[in-house]
């Protein structure tokens, strides 16, 4: 629980600058480059400096919660003879401040001893013994140094070789992952002319559907889709009752109508529209007259845009009766003449 | 004559006399933290023979580069004992390499006697020993773990991931917590040894 909320007070300091601190402080780096990069973080930043300190102080801790244990007498004994025979770095440093500081830098050191012709002889003795001396001295040091130099650049070029292929490994990721992009974006275009293609094609159906609802509508208000209806079954239309002819009678100026009677047999279907709902409790009936009395010969409501369609059987073939009639007469209340109001009315061809 | 008393001096004071190529100052700070250093060499290598070599090396390298010490580089304990876990990780991990042998759990070498140690010295150890080992114990296991594995196993942190099945990213925050945590609970401590 308590490193739960460790971990998300750290996530929520995170700082790239410190990620790599404590595994540096614990030698816990991985590689070279890792390392050679705190470094210089170190070096140049003073907070990821005074991070550093802190942590590496914890990492001392660490090193003393080993309870100490004596080493062999002989290896401080091998470890002061090493050091009888190795110099401090400084040492050079220190012989000359000391040559300074006694008051001897009015000139070279060499021009100072040889000052005296009497000396030379001698000083040239003792100087191809000391010089000898050190040089055989200097040049084993310095053999030492090369060598500690070697080891430091084979180390480097170690380093090198790793960052290298590391960054050459990078790369070759990064070219994949902008082949791979390049790719996805092509596809993606693809699928982008796709869809625009389908958008208009979409676009094209549903203008081409209100078209097709507004033919659908205008063939619904438009009666001659009655005739076709009637007339593709064998039917034929032998009295109209349009309101622009001069046979309709009608105190319903919207109202049309037809009868068609089939080619064979006495079957007829009377078809209106434009008619409104009847009164309550009424009805409307089709009469044929003029052939003797009345004769109502169907009943019928009419849906809500006012249309019928209504079939029955003729009496008698239709020009044998001169006039057709619609009345309003009461349901189930019809009598031997219409007695209703008459809503449409027309001769017979 | 006047001798110098090297016991006295403090470590920078050393130091400033091995910059002069002063043996005594070095066997000095030889006597003063040659077997904590030799100490962790064993904690680590579990080779006595191998940790003296390494403890050679660390005050080789302290008598040759000591002069170069500035403050920059931390206190100066804190420097001499990361030469000194940096050299015995060398070590460790050369041998790793070879696959040449296996290091003891860090519980059985917490255990090590210091029958040599003198006892004003071993009195003075125990108390400190007792406290930061207190302090680890009361870190949470996890990060102990990481703290164990990468500083006295010598683990790098991918190791350390692939070992515990950690990811990379906790690893790294379980080592950076450990170390606050640790240096927080015993910062009067750390002002002592410095």
């Amino acid at each position: 629980m308590t490193e739960t909320k460790d971990n998300k007070e750290s996530n929520e300091n995170f700082d790239s600058r410190f990620e790599n601190l404590a595994s540096y402080v614990l030698g816990a780096l991985d590689h070279a480059e890792e390392r050679i990069a705190v470094e210089n973080l170190i070096e140049r930043d003073p907070e990821v400096q005074a991070e550093f300190e802190e942590l590496a102080e914890a990492a001392y801790l660490l090193a003393i919660t080993v309870p100490p244990l004596e080493p062999p007498a002989s290896l401080k004994n091998r470890i002061m003879d090493m050091a009888g025979q190795s110099v401090p770095t400084r040492l050079v440093e220190i012989t000359h401040s000391d040559e300074k500081e006694n008051g001897r830098t009015g000139a070279p050191w060499w021009r100072r001893t040889f000052q005296s012709g009497i000396a030379v002889s001698a000083a040239a003795a003792v100087l191809v013994v000391v010089v000898g001396s050190a040089l055989g001295y200097q040049n084993n040091q310095l053999g030492n140094e090369i060598n500690a130099l070697r080891a430091d650049l084979a180390t480097e070029s170690v380093a090198v070789a790793d960052l290298q292929t590391e960054l050459s490994k990078t790369l070759t990721d990064s070219e994949n992952r902008v082949a791979a992009m390049k790719s996805e974006m092509k596809v993606m275009e693809e699928d982008f002319v796709a869809t625009t293609e389908m958008v208009v094609h979409q676009e094209e159906m549903v203008s081409q559907l209100g078209i097709a609802n507004n033919a659908l509508r205008q063939a619904l208000s438009d009666q001659n889709w009655l005739t076709y209806a009637s007339t593709k079954e064998g039917y034929q239309v032998e009295s109209w009752l349009a309101g622009n002819t001069q046979q309709v009678t009608t105190k319903e100026p919207t109202a049309s109508g037809l009868i068609a009677v089939r080619i064979i047999g006495n079957e007829a279907v009377f078809q209106v529209h434009g008619l409104p709902q009847p009164q309550p409790g009424y009805a409307y009936t089709l009469w044929l007259m003029g052939n003797g009395d009345p004769r109502p010969v169907a009943q019928f409501d009419v849906s809500g845009i006012g249309s019928a369609t209504v079939a029955f059987l003729l009496p008698e073939p239709l020009r044998f009766f001169s006039t057709v009639v619609v009345t309003q007469e009461r349901v189930n209340g019809i009598g031997t003449d219409p007695t209703g109001t008459m809503v449409l009315s027309s001769q017979t061809n | 004559m006047y001798r110098l008393n090297y016991q006295g001096l403090e470590d920078l004071e050393l130091l400033a006399k091995i910059g002069e190529q002063d043996r005594q100052a070095l066997g000095a700070l030889y006597e003063r933290y040659g077997r904590r250093v030799f100490a962790l060499a064993v904690r680590m290598l579990n080779d006595p023979v191998g940790s003296e070599e390494v403890t050679q090396d660390v005050f080789m390298s302290v008598w040759r580069r000591g002069a170069s010490y500035t403050s920059k580089k931390g206190k100066f304990t804190t420097w001499l004992f990361s030469i000194a876990h940096n050299r015995t990780i060398d070590e460790l991990r050369k041998r790793r390499r070879d696959r040449s042998r296996e290091n003891a759990d860090i519980d059985d070498h917490l255990d090590v006697q210091s029958g040599d140690i003198s006892p004003p010295d071993a009195a003075v150890a125990k108390s400190e020993y007792a406290k930061i080992r207190a302090a680890m114990q009361k870190l949470p296991t996890e990060q102990k773990c990481v703290v164990e594995l990468s500083y006295f196993k010598g683990l790098t942190q991918t190791e350390i991931s692939t070992k515990t099945g950690q990811p990379l990213g906790t690893v790294k925050t379980r080592m950076r917590l450990a170390l606050k945590k640790l240096r927080t609970a015993l910062s009067n401590e750390i002002g002592a040894q410095a």
